[in-house]
């Protein structure tokens, strides 16, 4: 009876603690989202305004049709896909020869590609600037993709030798004695197989380009350049910070992140918790 | 036919690595080698050389030798800034490992709805440090935000926590505890999802009460993620520069100006790429001394 109480008590204090932490966590978003769709006289008051009474979309409108915000959109979906794709396909090969080849230096390049993981962003900035100024491809996307895609090699080669790992070696056998070449073989058999692995890598790029500020804070000066996020930190440095708009521009840019992670939670997860966890 | 009967005689399947040497594992890890080579390991020489010459933008000048770090040790501020990171540091983990923990436990329990709770429990973490930043400062505005708001009632006082040098660097630990936990809850949600429910039973059976079970099974089996995580965000909150920088621009007067932000400023703000190069390799070895520690401190308890 006592302990059956007790149960009772736990599980009712448990649920007041998770609803605690979600609230906690959704205490920005719908301060942001409720700000974003309030009409303009709603916005600067205080005592705050819970709630946009009537809500409207005015700022919206107003973001994305007055100021430079769906450009940066652009550039953003651009340099990210671009990233991607470059990202992939340099360590989807790379992964692959670590999982399948013994040669001389394998174990030396693993580690080595780890230990540039471990470099700090912030402290290579100023050289990578030099250099990206002095390739003359300062305040370009091609600049930009390639640091993106290096910076994820490392961890994208990890993940996925593992992967590839994992898939059967007797399958591969079996494709070359009826006539594959080893490529083929990789192209139409280890990596359909490791959809899930690819996958978990393709977000992990997607998520870390979407979300950078600083590589595309250094690297590019224009508007017709910049990125989301350094396009957002404008917002509230240059003008004086009109928030509806602020917010309603953070709002769109969070659009696609939070798909993602709707949509594909677990692979999120599984791919950043390897990322974790490799250290 | 004639492949059959090669099959049947000498099975290739004990061969897979052939002895014979081959172009494909060379071509295969080229790119990537390269582009690592080039925007990783490059830059590291090219930080070592920029930090050794006194600039002007991205030009070097005459070569300088230390000078330009015998200039960040003299500088009292550089000293400052590296005190505010221990702070930033220190606060946020003291905050986040207690408040992950929680989550992740809440998360482990069997409960309704579980799978909703445990997304919505980790959403902060697609959240950039830009969004993230410009979302907790609006909440947090000292004119207009409804935390402002709510502190103002609760202690009747002045409540702009971001206006004071204290209330900055403890809102913007708050706001990197927000940002930062779910990683670590989900870290230690999998470390306890791997502690057998027999080992619970049978020290139940022994008469132990929650306390102890938590004290003598729980906490020993999440010790080894406690370190990584220690590892990972350590390494995270000492580099951090976005969240910092937007959020509070290190300030008011330089209250919550960190090592790594002021980086970022000596070099994009005030131009200085040589003695930011300097800085930033400072930063690379208290990593390098940290990591070193951390895996020594795994190391000697346990094994």
């Amino acid at each position: 009876m006592r302990s059956a109480r007790r149960l009772v008590v736990g599980n009712a204090l448990a649920g007041v603690g998770a609803l605690a932490v979600i609230a906690i966590a959704l205490l920005p978003v719908a301060w942001g989202l409720s700000t974003s769709l309030k009409p303009a006289s709603q916005i600067l008051s205080f005592p705050p305004k819970w709630l946009p009474d009537p809500p409207t979309l005015a700022s919206y409108v107003q973001v994305w049709e007055q100021s430079n915000l769906p450009i940066y959109f652009r550039n953003s979906v651009i340099v990210t896909l671009a990233a991607l794709v470059v990202a992939l396909a340099v360590s989807v090969h790379a992964a692959y020869a670590m999982a399948r080849f013994r040669f001389r230096g394998r174990n030396f390049v693993l580690v080595a590609l780890l230990a540039t993981s471990m470099i700090p962003g912030i402290a290579i900035l100023v050289p990578l600037y030099d250099l990206s100024v002095h390739a003359k491809l300062y305040d370009s996307f091609a600049g930009l993709v390639i640091v993106y895609a290096a910076w994820n090699v490392p961890i994208l080669v990890w993940l996925l030798r593992g992967f590839f790992e994992s898939v059967p070696i007797e399958l591969e056998e079996a494709a070359r004695i009826d006539g594959c070449s080893r490529l083929r073989a990789f192209y139409k058999i280890v990596l359909p197989m490791s959809q899930p692995g690819l996958l978990a890598a393709a977000i992990m790029v997607i998520m870390f380009v979407w979300n950078d500020f600083l590589i595309a804070f250094a690297l590019t000066i224009s508007e017709n350049r910049r990125l989301l996020s350094v396009g957002l930190y404008t917002y509230i440095s240059n003008y004086g910070v009109e928030w509806g708009q602020l917010t309603a521009a953070t709002m769109i840019a969070l659009v696609p992140v939070v798909a993602v992670f709707f949509l594909l939670q677990r692979r999120l997860v599984e791919g950043l918790m390897a990322g974790a966890l490799k250290g | 036919m004639s492949l059959a009967i090669t099959v049947t005689e000498a099975p290739p399947v004990a061969t897979p690595r052939r002895p014979r040497r081959s172009w494909l594992p060379l071509a295969f890890i080229a790119p990537a080698t390269a582009l690592v080579i080039a925007v990783s390991i490059y830059p590291v020489f090219d930080a070592v050389l920029l930090s050794l010459h006194a600039t002007r933008y991205a030009q070097k000048l005459q070569f300088v030798g230390l000078d330009n770090y015998l200039a960040l040790l003299k500088d009292h501020t550089v000293w400052d800034d590296a005190l505010t990171a221990v702070v930033y540091t220190v606060g946020s983990l003291a905050l986040v490992i207690p408040y992950a923990l929680a989550v992740a436990l809440l998360l482990n329990r069997p409960m309704r709805f579980r799978g909703v709770v445990r997304t919505l429990a980790i959403l902060p973490w697609v959240f950039s440090q830009t969004v993230t930043a410009l979302l907790w400062g609006w909440l947090l505005n000292p004119e207009f935000g409804p935390v402002t708001y709510v502190a103002q009632q609760v202690t009747g006082g002045p409540a702009a926590l971001l206006a004071s040098p204290t209330g900055a660097m403890a809102a913007l630990v708050g706001v990197n505890v927000w940002s930062s936990y779910p990683m670590a809850a989900l870290l230690f949600l999998a470390a306890l999802q791997t502690i057998p429910a027999d080992l619970y039973e049978a020290m139940r059976m022994d008469g132990a009460g929650k306390v102890s079970l938590f004290r003598y099974i729980t906490v020993p089996m999440i010790t080894p993620t406690l370190v990584v995580i220690l590892i990972q965000l350590t390494l995270l909150y000492f580099n951090m520069v976005t969240l910092i920088y937007v959020l509070t621009g290190g300030g008011p007067v330089g209250s919550t100006q960190t090592l790594a932000l002021r980086v970022l400023k000596m070099s994009f703000e005030n131009w200085d790429l040589g003695r930011g190069a300097a800085l930033g390799l400072v930063l690379t070895f208290v990593n390098l001394a940290l990591s070193l520690f951390y895996v020594r401190a795994l190391r000697s308890p346990h094994r």
